[in-house]
């Protein structure tokens, strides 16, 4: 599954381009789901219907990533841009990312001696930062992209320390990679599935605007397990009470976020079972963020729904990292709750 | 510019942060075997790499460019495999955060500069500060123990990449564009033409401000020094003139501290020869190896050369290819003619 997710990672896929990711997707599960229902609806989600005794279950997780989008070219053939989706700007500087297209680039700012005594100290503004992508005029930046053009970061994969991943879109490529390895299993039979599965990669999840929207009206499911990560603060120096989550300490069992009190009965269910088959587990101890399941719950008939997700620190950056046990955690508990029954 | 690549490539993988120069040293041997005469190591970290002239009695010309890079240093290690740390050089904070680096220690731990996420975050967004910051090991703090000390050096992880075909972009360009430029140079002349002996430092601890070359040039006494280091390139437009173009060649600096006649001579020899340059002025001190070589020994004609480079002192400095072959076209055409002294 690491393998997985170091290639899915490298895929470029910025909300609302999210192609690339989708076609490795496919490439990856198409000898797995022969003679299932699968099909890409308008926003772009691609739905595998798997089937299975028992209620409507929909797991998902988002093919999308943080990025940037060309907003326009200077006289000087820098490139101005706005992020898609949640960008901390302190995490920009000097920074090197990539368009779709394969052209590189550098983001740049003013450097510190040319700042003036106000500006020095603050943080950069989105703004004040342009990419160079070694350009000199306008026209010849022109040559190699275009207003409405989008970069994400140029990062690479990396295992580190003792079991830490560090990669750029592992938000929530780690959630396609566990999905991708859930269908393989059903496919071989290592599971069988206590619900009428539906697996949905979705797009857009970055913007708040998200594809789970038209996905969830279309399944219409009466479970939902997003598979994501969290954005928590288990560094040195930080007091415990806003860690909200620690790497390592196995898969985060929200039971709220800033977007969605989760099913409270779903939620005990899925912590019983984690616990009952010792997977390590743990609970935001803060509330924060949000994802997917904001959407999902209060769509069509509405859905019982729960978040699993792994511990990430300096999430939507270019280093972007979570621990590997927290990712086999994660799948070991919806491959748990799959082979289980439906809460009562 | 497959050679200059080349050796640029060789010495953008050493790493040598300022004061730990010495884990460069295979790299500079290499280098250098079968363009210079002698080679030589000094207490303080400079290598000297000596190129005769065919001429008896050569006036001597020292062209320096510096070896050491910015960094950190580790000055902790805590739970959790986080190690606090200082700065080797001048950084700007503010673009550490999720910085990828490389701790060289026993031996070489991946590392990421912490960045804190929004939710903890009050008010108006400040650039965090050196003492805010940490490095991300992923180890427990007893196998970390193991692997790193304090007083450890950490420098930016590198990584080359090539940009838009003539741009080149790494953490460590600052100032080995020019040391690149300078052993190709070296190369590239010819021995029955130079009218100098050249004798060529890769200097120690410039981004301290310590300056450990003005030691060898007390020592040589040259006639002439040339120090190059890397300036300022224009990203946005600047109205200030503070800024130089990249891809336009070469920069003289025009200063206070540098030789006012030479530097005259130079530029309009160069012109006769057809070779392009750029220039700008820095009224009163250059911040380079410069400040300190001109006032080492007895004084030293010294005249300043700069490449253009942009984001200094980040993991993404970036200098296009041909700036470096004009430097190096510049240094050979100097070597050819002693008559600029005049």
């Amino acid at each position: 599954m690491k393998e997985l997710l170091n290639k899915l990672s490298l895929e470029f896929g910025p909300s609302g381009c999210e192609d690339r990711v989708r076609e490795a997707i496919k490439e990856e599960i198409k000898d797995y789901i022969v003679g299932k229902e699968s099909f890409v609806d308008p926003l772009g989600n691609y739905i595998i219907h798997i089937g299975g005794n028992g209620p409507k279950l929909m797991i998902s997780a988002h093919m999308d990533e943080v990025g940037f989008m060309v907003k326009g070219i200077t006289d000087e053939g820098l490139l101005k841009f706005g992020t898609v989706g949640g960008i901390d700007p302190i995490c920009l500087g000097a920074k090197r990312v990539i368009s779709e297209s394969g052209v590189r680039g550098n983001i740049v700012m003013k450097p510190i001696h040319l700042l003036s005594p106000s500006e020095r100290g603050q943080a950069p503004k989105i703004k004040n930062l342009s990419i160079d992508i070694g350009a000199s005029t306008k026209k010849e930046a022109e040559e190699l992209t275009f207003v409405g053009d989008y970069f994400t970061f140029d990062s690479d994969y990396v295992e580190y320390g003792e079991g830490f991943i560090k990669g750029k879109a592992l938000d929530d490529r780690l959630g396609c990679a566990i999905m991708c390895q859930l269908i393989k299993d059903i496919y071989e039979g290592k599971i069988e599935p206590k619900y009428d599965t539906y697996f949905a990669f979705t797009t857009r999840e970055e913007i708040g605007y998200s594809g789970a929207y038209g996905a969830s009206m279309r399944i219409r499911p009466q479970y939902a397990i997003v598979i994501e990560s969290k954005a928590v603060a288990d560094i040195y120096g930080v007091d415990e009470d806003s860690e909200v989550a620690r790497l390592g300490d196995g898969v985060i069992i929200s039971f709220a976020d800033r977007g969605a009190i989760y099913d409270h009965t779903f939620v005990k269910h899925i912590k019983a079972i984690a616990d009952k088959n010792e997977i390590k587990n743990q609970t935001n101890r803060y509330i924060s963020g949000g994802n997917d399941s904001m959407h999902i719950q209060k769509n069509a008939e509405g859905a019982r729904v729960s978040t699993l997700s792994c511990a990430s620190r300096y999430i939507h950056s270019q280093s972007d990292v979570i621990h590997e046990d927290d990712l086999f955690a994660t799948y070991e508990t919806v491959k748990e709750v799959l082979k289980n029954d439906r809460p009562n | 510019m497959k050679k200059i690549k080349e050796i640029l490539n060789a010495l953008l993988s050493s790493n040598t942060p300022t004061g730990f120069e010495f884990y460069g040293n295979d790299t500079i041997k290499s280098l250098a075997e079968g363009i210079f005469d002698e080679i030589k190591t000094d207490s303080v970290g400079n290598f000297l790499l000596v190129k005769k002239s065919s001429k008896q009695n050569a006036k001597k010309l020292l062209i320096d460019a510096h070896y050491d890079t910015v960094g950190l240093m580790v000055t902790g290690v805590f739970k959790g495999g986080f190690l606090s740390v200082t700065q080797l050089g001048g950084l700007d904070t503010s673009v550490l955060p999720s910085t990828e680096v490389t701790v060289l220690g026993k031996e070489n731990v991946y590392g990421i500069i912490t960045s804190t996420p929004p939710h903890l975050k009050k008010g108006e967004s400040k650039s965090p500060k050196m003492d805010e910051l940490y490095v991300d090991t992923g180890y427990s703090k007893e196998k970390l123990s193991e692997l790193v000390s304090i007083g450890d050096p950490i420098i930016y992880r590198n990584k080359v990449d090539y940009i838009n075909g003539d741009y080149v972009t790494s953490a460590y360009l600052d100032d080995k564009a020019c040391l690149c430029a300078l052993i190709y140079a070296a190369s590239q002349m010819d021995k029955d033409k130079m009218e100098f002996d050249l004798y060529l430092t890769a200097s120690a601890q410039e981004e301290t401000g310590k300056s450990a070359v003005a030691r060898l040039t007390f020592d040589l006494e040259p006639d002439l020094a040339v120090v190059t280091d890397v300036n300022f390139a224009r990203t946005e437009k600047d109205d200030s003139f503070d800024c130089i173009e990249a891809g336009k060649g070469a920069s003289f600096d025009i200063s206070a501290v540098t030789d006012r006649k030479i530097t005259k001579n130079i530029m309009k020899y160069l012109t006769s020869e057809g070779v392009g340059y750029q220039c700008s002025c820095e009224p009163s001190r250059t911040s380079t190896n410069a400040d300190y070589v001109s006032i080492s020994g007895n004084g030293i004609p010294t005249v300043l050369i700069s490449v253009p480079l942009k984001s200094m002192h980040t993991p993404s400095e970036t200098v296009n290819l041909n700036d470096i072959k004009s430097l190096s076209d510049v240094l050979v055409k100097i070597s050819y003619n002693d008559k600029i002294l005049n």
